[in-house]
């Protein structure tokens, strides 16, 4: 990883410090971490010279930030109009329950986040589960259970190979 | 000073002649395979498929030119995977991987149809070859889809060789901005966003606007649950959105332009990020435009997950670097909007629509639609309804031909109870109203609106007092919680529906649930806030009884409220196989082999776990 | 300058005034919660709001920030005005029905309880109207609290939740605040003042003669900082309270015989 001080300066050098700029260094800053580090925010406040309660704000404002890392894995749950009425409610349940996760968090042992949006847009497939960027289509509690279930984690991987070898 | 890039195009003549290069190099017997790579395509596959067809071309070392390319949302989502094949415009629908073989071997190489992979007509069962022949293209009208599912959204050539840039070079040549905005107001088009407002004169108020520089900006914040218009539009021809933002920045006299796009939609930002490098590198955007004096650019700028920045102030401020609040409108953002400079915000469809307007004329245009509503109108048609998809068809076509000619009616032979348009601002229209001509003023008078387009079918199997909570759960969640009445109000009337929804509505309930829209229409700060109760206003007015019902018997007609209607296994249908009994958490359900297995009422919780694992549909909600 | 008919009265205003600006001149009391003058004006609380005459249609808008740009007629006691204004106050009585502050503002509008429930959580009775991070923003320079979240939960906080750097304690955020939500605590047994519910702490300063508590330190050092007076050679001056440094002066007086 890169310094840490060099981080935010590369990406407030890419906006050429335009504090209009702010959401998509943010952006840019999460998508180096996978989260939002309040040091890093700290940093990003004093190079610009912005409140850091404005940073905060906004961090906690939008939806698509998050200021604790997540999971090995991204589980997004769709709960537009159409994946509601077809059920997504029902496995958004079941799998709170099942993996004792909430929506916008993490499971303990940092296998996945769970996420549920307003709509993906692809209604036709609904319900719509997106595991890692990858579209499920019409799926059901159990089947989305399963989906879930075949996640693994990286730690386990290396375990198993370690075995293997 | 830059140095010119060799791919410039400086003059009209040049956009001219490459054209012309652009269609003569397409050979007559070229054959060219095009695979959609909408999100509702590549959601099942079909990115593979198009590397397959690439590795097909390539082992076949065929003389003949096979183009194979990614193509923009065809509409027919339902139908994904979706490959077109030239000549013959073959349309094969639900492709998966193994099927690319057959149709490389037969039709692109020989000629032949893939019979199964056809379109078939559910009723009819007759086999659609082309997409004209398949009833869910026929009754369309394509102005602004027109290219959609044609050109590779990625490659600019594509979107030239169609006459693309064409009507840039018409409107910087040959007409003065005053002249465009007319063009504009002559064909009566109107904000596809949601309001509807004139989108002529916004553009006039803020060219007359004092104060420099001035801002254009692309909403494609489309977070509307159920609607995916302006997702295909931007992933499938980002082009054109970005031909239109220059027009109106040129009749405006802006020279800075912005597009937001939904953080949700990450195809759409590559594609429209690449389409702005291309049309940069070929002198679309920049410094002296086609070698005229007019110079513009566009930056594009990734939402952050807020609904509310759909609302002009809120993706304003979410431009400026700020959490998405709205701010008043007393002052109109035409004069004050961005960095309080003058502003002018249109959403994609409206951008898209542009183009054509000044290519084809304005009569051309305003020829199409109804007296107060012209041209035509995507919608993303979804829910229960047979097609589900993407269609766009004149103003004034009735609900009744769109559901039923286009969508093919209500799925699984249900019966039709009403049709959602609007997104969360507005309401459920029911059957007695399905031959209304769809335009902004119509739906308006049904109090409902035209919104941005979603239009969400519903069967009978659809609780409305559910429908009405989900829009205020969804609208309580995506309230930014600065003013009261929003904040407040939408929170007390999800408080009343979850009450009513779990059987524990009191009179006096339906009354309040009238009073509280009211105030906040009056009150509250923006549009989100004061349209927020038009789906619980709008299901109260069309489905009274069904509220009564939760409230008085504490019975959910539709039977979905879960607690206010009762699992039994059908004895006729039970095959006693005991999945059900092993799946209830609490022991209700008892039997032997063979013999049909009961529920006790008593101690059933209504989890509805033995619903969804009967493998029989042996138990039935009464 | 332009004329505003308020409820009948005829008052004139210059341009970019608003309709709060011109009842005053006018007299009349509109009730307000989340305006104060030496802030910007973000009319969150909608407390204010008042129907406007457009001649074909009647509008309600906010008094706070409605810019006067024309001759207008507005009206606060029409029923939709009183009515609008009462139908937020209930609201927000049902968030926060312990603020004495509140109720107050309610009687004298007219509005003896709520007929809602509560079902929003509020941080002590804290109505969300922003003063308190618009003065530390904007008067005090400060940015030490700001808002957190959104909608229903959203809250006013210091960042990351923690005891903030940049409070310099000095109370403008508690003395602004309209329903009593934000207090200051002053800690005898460490000398230091404490924003709460923001946990925020700066020490005070204390008179070496009688131990009185003064202002706080990184409040006095701001100030002299911008008044540019070394401050150190002000903290050797200012050891005494107000009170005991007129006592001394006077004793040296005194002493010197010139009295």
């Amino acid at each position: 990883m890169k310094g840490k001080s060099k981080v935010i300066e590369t990406i407030v050098k890419r906006y050429e410090g335009d504090t209009g700029m702010l959401i998509p260094m943010m952006q840019d800053l999460q998508e180096e971490y996978g989260y939002l580090p309040a040091e890093q925010l700290r940093h990003l406040a004093i190079k610009l010279d912005v409140p850091l309660t404005r940073i905060c704000a906004i961090a906690t404002f939008y939806t698509s930030f998050r200021l604790a890392p997540k999971g090995e894995h991204e589980v997004t749950l769709c709960m537009g109009t159409v994946c509601y009425l077809k059920g997504a409610p029902q496995i958004l349940e079941t799998i709170c329950e099942e993996f004792q996760v909430e929506a916008g968090g993490t499971t303990s042992d940092r296998l996945f986040s769970l996420q549920a949006v307003n709509c993906v847009g692809a209604c036709a497939l609904a319900p719509v589960m997106v595991v890692d960027g990858k579209y499920y289509d019409g799926v059901d509690p159990k089947s989305a259970l399963e989906i879930i279930q075949g996640l693994s984690s990286s730690k386990e991987a290396t375990v198993e190979k370690e075995a293997q070898a | 000073m830059k140095k010119a890039s060799k791919k410039i195009i400086d003059t009209p003549q040049k956009l001219e002649s490459l054209r012309n290069k652009l269609e003569k190099q397409k050979s007559p017997s070229a054959k060219s395979i095009s695979i959609c790579i909408g999100t509702g395509c590549a959601a099942q596959g079909s990115r593979k498929i198009y590397e397959l067809f690439c590795e097909a071309v390539k082992d076949s070392g065929s003389k003949v030119e096979i183009n194979t390319k990614c193509v923009g949302c065809h509409g027919f989502c339902e139908r994904g995977p979706i490959v077109v094949v030239q000549p013959g415009d073959i349309l094969y629908q639900n492709v998966e991987e193994p099927d690319v073989e057959e149709i490389f071997r037969e039709t692109v190489l020989k000629g032949a149809i893939v019979e199964r992979l056809l379109y078939k007509d559910p009723t009819t069962e007759a086999l659609a070859k082309t997409p004209d022949e398949i009833p869910f293209y026929k009754s369309q009208q394509r102005i602004v889809l027109l290219n959609n599912g044609i050109i590779d959204p990625t490659n600019i050539e594509d979107y030239i060789a169609v006459g693309g840039y064409g009507a840039l070079s018409k409107a910087l040549f040959s007409m003065s901005p005053d002249e465009i905005i007319d063009e504009v107001d002559k064909a009566g088009l109107r904000g596809r966003g949601g309001g509807g407002f004139n989108t002529a004169r916004k553009w006039r108020s803020c060219r007359n606007a004092e104060g420099t520089p001035k801002y254009v900006i692309c909403n494609g914040d489309e977070g509307d649950p159920g609607a995916f218009m302006d997702r295909s539009i931007m992933e499938g021809n980002p082009h054109s959105v970005i031909e239109g933002m220059i027009i109106g920045a040129y009749a405006i006299g802006s020279s800075q332009g912005y597009i937001y796009v939904r953080n949700e939609y990450p195809l759409a930002v590559d594609h429209l990020t690449n389409a702005l490098s291309q049309a940069r590198e070929r002198g679309f955007l920049g410094e002296n435009i086609l070698g005229s004096s007019f110079s513009f650019d566009i930056k594009i700028n990734r939402g952050g997950g807020a609904f509310v920045c759909g609302e002009s102030t809120a993706l304003m401020a979410s431009l400026e670097g700020r959490t998405g609040e709205p701010r008043a409108k007393y002052v109109h953002t035409v004069e004050s909007g961005l960095n309080e400079k003058p502003t002018n915000l249109n959403n994609v469809e409206t951008w898209a629509n542009v183009p054509a307007i000044i290519n084809k004329g304005s009569s051309w245009f305003a020829s199409i639609g109804t007296e107060g509503s012209k041209g035509t109108k995507v919608f993303s048609l979804v829910g229960n309804v047979e097609n589900t998809g993407l269609v766009e068809v004149p103003m004034g076509m009735t609900l009744r031909r769109i559901i039923y000619e286009i969508g093919g009616g209500v799925k699984n032979g249900k019966k039709f109870k009403a049709v959602q348009t609007g997104g969360p601002s507005g309401g459920c229209i029911p059957a007695e109203h399905l031959d209304t001509p769809v335009d902004f003023d119509e739906l308006t008078k049904l109090g409902s609106m035209m919104g941005s387009g979603g239009m969400i079918v519903m069967d009978e199997d659809t609780c409305m007092v559910n429908v009405a909570k989900y829009f205020v759960e969804f609208l309580k969640k995506e309230s930014c919680g600065k003013c009261t009445p929003c904040r407040e109000g939408l929170s007390q009337m999800l408080y009343i529906l979850e009450r009513i929804t779990k059987g524990e509505g009191e009179a006096g309930d339906i009354e309040k649930l009238k009073t509280l829209p009211k105030l906040l229409e009056g009150t509250a700060l923006c549009a989100l806030g004061k349209t927020a109760a038009n789906p619980v206003l709008s299901t109260i007015r069309y489905f009274q009884k069904e509220y009564e019902t939760h409230i008085k018997e504490q019975r959910c007609p539709a039977k979905v409220c879960k607690g206010l209607f009762s699992y039994e296994i059908d004895a006729e249908l039970c095959k006693a196989c005991g999945i059900c009994k092993k799946e209830c958490p609490v022991d209700a359900i008892s039997g032997e082999k063979k013999v049909p297995h009961v529920i006790d009422q008593e101690k059933c919780t209504k989890c509805g776990n033995c619903f969804l694992k009967c493998p029989f549909n042996s138990i039935i909600k009464v | 300058m332009h004329t505003v008919t308020i409820d009948g009265v005829k008052v004139k205003v210059k341009e970019g005034a608003t309709i709060l600006d011109a009842a005053q001149k006018a007299g009349i009391w509109i009730p307000t919660l989340c305006y104060h003058p030496s802030v910007s004006n973000y009319a969150t609380c909608r407390i204010c709001m008042v129907e406007l005459d457009r001649g074909e249609w009647k509008q309600l808008v906010t008094a706070c920030n409605y810019p006067v740009r024309k001759d207008i007629v507005v009206s606060v006691s029409s029923k939709e005005a009183v009515n609008a204004r009462r139908g937020v106050m209930e609201l927000l009585l049902a968030r926060s029905p312990d603020s004495e502050e509140l109720k107050e503002i309610a009687l004298r509008m007219g509005v003896k309880g709520t007929s809602y429930p509560k079902v929003t959580e509020s941080q002590r009775n804290c109505i969300l109207c922003g003063l308190c991070t618009s003065v530390c923003e904007e008067v005090i320079g400060q940015s030490a609290i700001g808002f957190s979240g959104r909608g229903v939960d959203r809250t006013v906080a210091t960042p990351f939740r923690l005891a903030s750097e940049d409070c310099i304690g000095c109370g403008a955020c508690a003395a602004i605040c309209p329903v009593g939500t934000i207090k200051i605590r002053i800690h005898e047994d460490t000398g230091e003042v404490e924003i709460s519910p923001f946990k925020s702490r700066a020490k005070l300063l204390v008179c070496e003669e009688c131990g009185a508590r003064m202002v706080t330190e990184p409040v006095a050092k701001s100030m002299f900082d911008r008044v540019k007076i070394d401050w150190e050679e002000f903290r050797n001056r200012a050891r005494l309270c107000p009170k005991c440094r007129r006592k001394r002066s006077a004793k040296a007086l005194e002493l010197s015989g010139n009295l």
